[in-house]
């Protein structure tokens, strides 16, 4: 099927290509073929001190010498950059792009297709990340890190409420009623009506595919059941005063961290670093947990909000040499190590035996009563139904969805209604973009 | 209903309560970051947010911004000051300049390209960040200062004023007489005109000023090197980092109450230039 905008991208492809040709021509006359130096490229990102990881690179070998260039992150405007870059004929050649971004970079045209570079190391990756950056076979970006669900909670919260810590969702609703009955501003958890990729993680992990595409058109299925047996649980929960509403990372909800108000939070990986930092004086009373199954026994886990690639962008003058560092720097064992030291995110590779800090990590393991949480990670981690795809508009999703939930919190109405909204509001966006959604 | 100015007590209670209402309007967010700027990472969201914590550790916070990153943050001032601060000068040139021309001579097209520069006033900066990219790239300058510096450099409202301002306070009679006594039109414009103008100079450069230095779209389109970034950009830059590390919270509160403070007291330095209606006088007698 050929709507408006894939002729629209393959415009621009066909633009840029000659663009690059002519760049490439100009190339040529000026003879700087052959000449002894190594190839320059350069490589966007906003994670802050991965010029350690690039230096490293550089040290590492002599054929290739890479530039870092530190933008804003890309929903603060570094995607806008990168894509009228791409546009211009003048992109940096390997570029930092979200897991749930590639499909918008993908759609405009914006990436190259790398699987001849890289596809032999698949191997290397766990599945889901893999996956990330492969659309119809083709492989357009090499995973670096992300942030598997796992629930941390207060352990001394629970040892007073005389619960175990739930393994299912049923028992995480009877220790919510047991956490609810010790004191009346602690609740479990809050619901966080303002945190889209959150929500969509509880709903991929209760076995919901929102997302999947069918040759040139998507498949879009947000109010499916399993989404609506999830949004319908924490209704109840809302309803019976069980979890706090209240939105993540605002004053009130630093505030209820610090003071014990709510004992767990489910989130990504990384958010070790930011209980720490934020709650300094709960040291030692935390654990990391599992999230809760739909179905005793099982073990589905999800994510939050995807994770970060390595992408290599249309019009690149070095594309093999720019998949050569962008496989390099996420795969490396040394150069994983340091990525995960400078808080990257939770690494793509499947074999983390060789990353020291992943190992032990006394200053992470004391704040968590000296368990090793990156057990409970990689069992996360590896338990992601590698089915699962972002799509398109992502942005134009996490708005929907929040203001829906935001809007049925405020006047009462049913979350599943908010669900529902959302399917509708996203599959008009996709339409009026030229998207075609089957 | 207008009522008028000179009405009773009642209407000046009311007048007055207004003003004081928007002033605490417009002021609360920034006394709100300059006392934020003084607590600790916790004390940021268990104290009352209008008042200083018990803490207070201004002196350790103000340490962290300017060292973190190597010192990122002063090069990040400096830039913003020299984006804007010659960017500004440039544009209040260029623009006195042209809006005198605009009032003082007659020429063909006069009102047409007069009609261009206000149609100009009408299209947001915001729009015209991305053709500049366009337009810039082919020339190589991307990602250097020029390319925000020289966007920076042209400000049609600036024209406007100055043209406005040439009408009412340059007599064409004080320019008559200068052509009397034998000064060409150079020398009149830069001896005389310019000191008539003095005001609407100041005017329009510190309306470039205050918008260059808040500028986020150009730089964030041009730029590719955190060296080369506006202060603007920097601490969008630090905030987008706050999701890994929630420190950067207090880095970027702290930041943004320099950077305030920063502006103000530029703002206060400048403003002393600003003196009224220099040529009162000039044509009596």
């Amino acid at each position: 099927m050929s709507t408006r905008h894939s002729i629209l991208g393959r415009v621009a492809v066909v633009g840029v290509a000659s663009v690059g040709l002519a760049v490439a021509l100009a190339g040529c006359s000026t003879g700087d073929t052959g000449s002894e130096g190594p190839v320059e490229i350069t490589f966007q990102s906003w994670v802050p001190n991965i010029d350690q990881a690039v230096d490293a690179f550089n040290e590492s070998q002599d054929d290739i010498h890479v530039t870092l260039e530190t933008i804003t992150a890309g929903p603060d405007g570094g995607y806008a950059k990168m894509l009228s870059a791409v546009e211009a004929g003048n992109p940096a050649d390997v570029a930092q792009v979200g897991y749930t971004d590639l499909p918008d970079f993908l759609v405009a045209g914006a990436l190259e297709d790398i699987t001849s570079y890289v596809s032999d190391s698949e191997d290397l990756f766990t599945p889901w990340q893999w996956q990330s950056g492969v659309f119809d076979g083709k492989v357009y970006a090499v995973p670096q890190a992300s942030g598997p669900l796992v629930q941390f909670y207060r352990s001394d919260i629970f040892e007073e409420a005389g619960v175990a810590y739930p393994t299912t969702w049923d028992e995480y609703y009877e220790a919510a009623k047991a956490i609810r009955a010790t004191g009346s501003d602690r609740y479990i958890t809050a619901f966080a009506f303002n945190q889209a990729p959150w929500m969509v993680g509880l709903a991929q992990q209760g076995g919901a595919k929102w997302f999947d595409t069918a040759g040139d058109s998507w498949q879009v299925d947000i109010d499916g059941q399993d989404t609506l047996n999830v949004f319908a649980f924490w209704q109840k929960l809302i309803d019976e005063d069980l979890v706090k509403v209240e939105a993540d990372f605002s004053s009130e909800w630093n505030a209820d961290l610090q003071n014990g108000n709510i004992a767990t939070w489910i989130s990504g990986s990384w958010a070790d670093a930011i209980l720490r930092g934020t709650a300094p004086d709960t040291a030692g009373k935390w654990s990391v947990g599992a999230v809760p199954q739909w179905t005793a026994g099982e073990n589905a886990s999800a994510t939050w909000g995807g994770g970060s690639a390595s992408a290599v962008l249309k019009g690149s003058k070095h594309p093999k040499e720019a998949a050569e560092f962008a496989l390099y720097l996420n795969s490396n064992p040394d150069s994983v190590s340091i990525l995960t030291s400078i808080g990257a995110g939770w690494p793509a590779i499947s074999d983390i035996s060789e990353i020291a800090s992943l190992q032990d990590d006394p200053t992470v393991f004391d704040f968590y009563g000296g368990q090793n949480i990156w057990e409970v990670a990689a069992a996360s981690d590896a338990a992601v139904d590698n089915s699962w795809r972002f799509p398109p508009l992502w942005s134009t999703l996490t708005s929907s969805l929040t203001d829906n939930v935001k809007s049925a919190i405020d006047s009462g109405t049913s979350l599943t209604d908010a669900v529902a909204q959302t399917q509708s509001d996203m599959v008009d966006a996709m339409t009026q973009k030229g998207i075609s959604v089957e | 209903m207008v009522r008028q100015p000179a009405a009773g007590l009642g209407a000046r209670i009311v007048v007055n309560g207004a003003l004081v209402i928007s002033a605490l309007y417009f002021l609360l967010p920034i006394v709100w970051v300059v006392i934020a700027g003084t607590k600790s990472p916790s004390d940021l969201y268990s104290s009352f947010g209008l008042w200083f914590s018990d803490t207070p550790q201004a002196i350790e916070n103000l340490g962290r911004v300017f060292t973190q990153d190597g010192g990122i943050f002063s090069v990040w001032l400096l830039n913003s000051l020299l984006y804007a601060g010659v960017g500004a000068l440039g544009a209040t040139v260029l623009a006195i300049a042209c809006g005198y021309g605009f009032a003082k001579y007659v020429f063909r097209g006069r009102e047409f390209l007069f009609s261009a520069v206000l149609g100009g006033v009408l299209v947001p900066a915001t729009i015209v960040a991305l053709p500049l990219y366009f337009l810039l790239n082919p020339l190589g300058i991307t990602g250097t200062a020029w390319s925000v510096l020289l966007p920076s450099l042209v400000s049609p409202f600036g024209v406007y004023l100055a043209r406005i301002h040439a009408n009412a306070s340059v007599p064409d009679e004080v320019i008559e007489a200068a052509r009397i006594d034998g000064a060409g039109d150079v020398r009149i414009f830069g001896s005389i005109s310019v000191r008539m103008m003095m005001p609407a100079a100041i005017t329009v450069f510190l309306f470039q000023f205050v918008a260059i230095w808040n500028n986020f779209l150009l730089p964030l389109v041009m730029l590719d090197n955190q060296k080369t970034f506006p202060v603007t950009l920097g601490l969008t830059l630090w905030n987008s980092q706050t999701q890994r590390d929630p420190l950067f919270t207090q880095l970027v509160i702290t930041g943004s109450a320099v950077s305030v403070v920063v502006l103000v007291a530029l703002m206060i330095a400048v403003q002393r230039f600003w003196r009224a209606d220099l040529s009162a006088g000039a044509t009596k007698g």
